[in-house]
């Protein structure tokens, strides 16, 4: 296991390191002078001067790369030229409100997915299956700039039980920033809900077929022991795949939630930038989301080796 | 609401805050119009206001104020100048502006023993060292344009020598090159540095976490005795129209800006709620919605061209589906009650006229095709798919493109489209606008030029030079008349609507639209969306 994972680690250095690459030529690649794309087209020649000077923009490309990645390494991402803002500081906002809204609406998708499909899996074509998986096809189809707005109409509007829009940081009030997540997070999980309950279920019903079950029945064994013991681990390999490419789409994918209820997380940030071209910004939040997904996908391949030690026999 | 907002951070950082202003119906607070509370005001509390979006910064020589800027701006600065309920330009920051009798020469006395929240003083060198900076600027240098020198002949008094006369100088300084900053500021600047707000506002910079909230708290040493009432104020910006006002209604924010007909529509004559909005009084310009047409490149360059795809498009049917009746078409820069309104000549709605002049056309050059863009809003873009399909009825082929805001702008400057919905224009003075329809500053496509449809008309220049140049109310509307008919003969706009802005607060906050100037007159407190938080406070 250990060479399975040493491998996957220098991997995953030089994936990073490619991507490193592409996000420093992401300036670079954009026709004009590099500092009227980054400091914009108002700024004085003084500013411009200093930033040739810091960026070392005089020098060849190659050796522009390893300053600007030695400044990355130091925490320095550059700054926003519209507001001044160090990009580090958007990201080290931003990012744990991504995080905090991935984190629970996938708790929240696997709290409802998982025991769902373990009882409907048991008894499938029963009514309780049916009107499971009409409603989760149904979810499916509802994207979240749908969701939300019914949500904030009912329970926000309607019911006053949540805000309609704000966050305030965990560390500031736990209490009202879980109370001002619940929307927005439950927003993104309905379409993870249907993603997870579809795929274990149909894994489950297929894996309750095997001999191995039949045997655990034989013995004797109860249902619960069966499904959570014997069952679940086995059928959960589409879900953890599912899991990987869907937690990685909403590293900074949740940008129309965040939208909707003006939570100013990095997809926002990094959507407010690209409209504004402001590509410092952009830079820096490609290159955070990008490493974060790869970090993530090892982490899928740790688990997976968890769930079926098999897979390091390559 | 029909216009996209192509040229708004443009008109807003060079243009002005308009004077339309006014209340409507809706919720009244203790028997005054709505968001004007004359009663005793309570102190203390804190209010939070949601914004349409986030601003750039605070720094006025390079940031693009547009109405949330200015939110903003009043709450850690002042205005040298601002304009009274009579529509007159009146001393805010500044103790008196005087000019010599041929307005060249203007002389600023500046109110004594005012400090900027660092504690330094405000002095005539600080306002030269402002005026230095906005010079320079490529953003706000234009609006200086004409200003020869500016001395500083003691340490409150400040002398702009003009290269012309100019009987409206004191109307520009209710814009954004108005705002003074602390010197420290500039200095910040000057280094590269981010400067940090430092006013002489009623509140003093807390905390900015731009997209999420600025924050700003009470002034103690504030030069407006008993001011500000709040002891904090929030902005937030809320993005979604329908979110903003959901977030209203749910009491999260005590105070929403708006331009949305259907929100505006929603809160009208509502009980619990207090509206004001900008479709009334107007004195100067109001800020209208249009189509621009390119000038300089095929086929729009064809006066026939404008004229069909003026005569073409039923703006009427257009407010009547999309606007909820909110607004009416308009003819012109000016609104009916308007001194400078006239019977512009603007072409009527005529299918058959389009179609005749379109067939004229098309046997000289083939059928003319063309992409009308604007900017990626649903709303927007369903509105011109109408403005399409009328347009294609008429003999067109029109193409419809969506692009970002900062993209539209840029290809606005650069003269690079044919058709594109915008709005702009909204001034105390119609002098402010000079630069968007001056000979002086059309460019070749490609190059840089403010004169965005690239319209050279000398009889335009000379409308604007005579408004510019002339004190005399009679010579001015004849000036200003003439250049909204000569607009409407050349077509480099198609006219729309008046762009709605609106304030809607719950019963909570008081006198939001209300501001008593310095001289103790009555001030324009909404305009265009543009409060003064100095003077509102809270209820019980």
């Amino acid at each position: 296991m250990t060479r399975y994972l040493v491998r996957r680690l220098l991997q995953l250095v030089v994936v990073a390191f490619i991507i490193s690459v592409l996000c420093f030529m992401l300036v670079h690649l954009l026709p004009g002078d590099p500092s009227v794309v980054i400091l914009g087209p108002n700024d004085t020649a003084h500013n411009r001067a200093v930033l040739f000077q810091q960026l070392g923009l005089n020098k060849p490309l190659y050796q522009q790369y390893f300053v600007w990645l030695g400044a990355v390494f130091h925490g320095n991402l550059g700054q926003s030229y519209l507001n001044h803002e160090s990009v580090t500081h958007i990201v080290a906002t931003g990012f744990p409100i991504d995080l905090e809204l991935i984190i629970i609406s996938q708790v929240i998708a696997f709290a409802v997915a998982i025991p769902l499909a373990l009882v409907t899996s048991r008894r499938p074509n029963r009514a309780l299956d049916n009107v499971s998986t009409t409603s989760t096809f149904g979810l499916l189809a509802l994207p979240p700039f749908v969701i939300a707005p019914i949500m904030v109409a009912v329970f926000a509007v309607g019911l006053h039980w949540f805000p309609a829009t704000g966050y305030v940081p965990f560390s500031q009030d736990p209490a009202t920033n879980l109370h001002d997540m619940i929307l927005p997070s439950l927003a993104i999980t309905a379409g993870s809900i249907a993603v997870y309950y579809r795929l274990l279920r149909s894994d489950l019903i297929s894996t309750l077929q095997e001999d191995f079950i039949t045997m655990a029945r034989s013995k004797g064994l109860g249902n619960r022991t069966i499904m959570w013991r014997h069952a679940f681990r086995p059928s959960s390999f589409s879900l953890l795949a599912a899991a990987g490419v869907n937690i990685g789409a909403l590293l900074a994918g949740t940008f129309i939630v965040e939208y909707l209820f003006a939570i100013a997380g990095l997809g926002y940030s990094l959507v407010q930038a690209v409209q504004q071209r402001d590509y410092l910004v952009v830079q820096g939040i490609a290159l955070v989301v990008a490493i974060a997904y790869v970090v993530l996908q090892f982490i899928i391949d740790f688990l997976f080796t968890v769930v079926d030690p098999r897979v390091t026999r390559e | 609401m029909l216009g996209a907002g192509g040229a708004s951070a443009l008109a807003g950082c060079s243009s002005s805050p308009s004077s339309s202003s006014t209340t409507s119906s809706g919720a009244s607070s203790s028997g005054s119009k709505p968001g004007i509370n004359t009663g005793t005001p309570n102190k203390g509390g804190s209010a939070t206001v949601a914004t349409l979006a986030e601003i750039d910064g605070f720094f006025p020589p390079s940031n693009h104020w547009d109405t949330n800027g200015f939110l903003y701006a009043n709450t850690v600065y002042d205005p040298l100048m601002w304009v009274a309920a009579d529509g007159t330009v009146q001393p805010y920051l500044a103790k008196s502006l005087t000019s010599n009798s041929d307005y060249t020469v203007w002389t600023m006395t500046l109110r004594p023993g005012i400090k900027f929240s660092d504690g330094s003083d405000l002095t005539s060198s600080v306002v030269k060292n402002n005026y230095s900076a906005l010079a320079a600027s490529a953003l706000t240098g234009t609006a200086l344009k004409g200003i020869t020198s500016v001395d500083t002949p003691d340490s409150m008094t400040v002398v702009y020598n003009l290269s012309a006369p100019r009987p409206s100088f004191a109307a520009g300084l209710t814009t954004q090159v108005g705002y003074v900053v602390g010197q420290a500021m500039l200095d910040q600047s000057a280094a590269g540095k981010t400067p940090t707000p430092i006013g002489t506002g009623p509140f003093i910079y807390s905390s900015w976490q731009p997209n999420d909230h600025f924050t700003a708290t009470r002034n103690p040493n504030y030069w407006r005795s008993g001011l500000p009432h709040l002891d904090q104020i929030t902005f937030k910006p809320i993005p979604d129209d329908t979110q903003r006002a959901a977030t209203l209604k749910t009491g999260g924010v005590d105070l929403i800006l708006t331009n949305d007909a259907v929100t505006i529509t929603e809160f009208t004559g509502s009980s619990q709620y207090q509206l004001v909005d900008s479709l009334t009084g107007v004195i100067g310009e109001p800020s209208v919605a249009f189509i621009m047409l390119n000038t300089a490149v095929a086929p729009t360059s064809d006066l026939r061209i404008r004229q069909a795809l003026a005569k073409g498009l039923d703006v009427n049917q257009i407010l009547k589906i999309f606007g909820g009746g909110l607004t009416e078409s308009i003819n012109g820069l000016f609104l009916k009650g308007s001194p400078f309104y006239s019977s512009t000549g603007y072409p009527t709605f005529d299918p058959a006229g389009a179609k005749s002049l379109v067939s004229q056309y098309t046997a000289e050059h083939g059928t003319p095709a063309l992409t009308l863009t604007t900017v990626t809003d649903p709303r927007l873009e369903r509105v011109v798919q109408v403005i399409q399909q009328m347009w294609n009825q008429v003999g067109f082929n029109i193409t419809v493109s969506a692009i970002q805001q900062a993209t539209l702008i840029t290809n606005f400057i650069t003269g690079k489209f044919q058709a594109a919905t915008s709005y702009q224009f909204g001034a105390v003075d119609p002098d402010l606008n000079y630069v968007w329809f001056s000979t002086t500053t059309v460019s070749p496509v490609g190059g840089i030029g403010l004169n965005f449809p690239r319209n050279s008309d000398p009889d335009i220049e000379f409308s604007l030079q005579s408004g510019r140049t002339s004190s005399s109310q009679s010579t001015r509307e004849v000036a200003y008349k003439k250049l909204d008919q000569r607009l409407a003969a050349d077509l480099p706009y198609l006219w729309l609507e008046q762009y709605p802005f609106a304030m809607v607060g719950d019963q909570r906050i008081q006198n939001f639209a209300g501001l008593t100037m310095p001289n103790g007159a009555p001030g324009y407190g909404f305009d265009e969306g543009i409060i003064f938080p100095s003077q509102m406070w809270l209820n019980g």
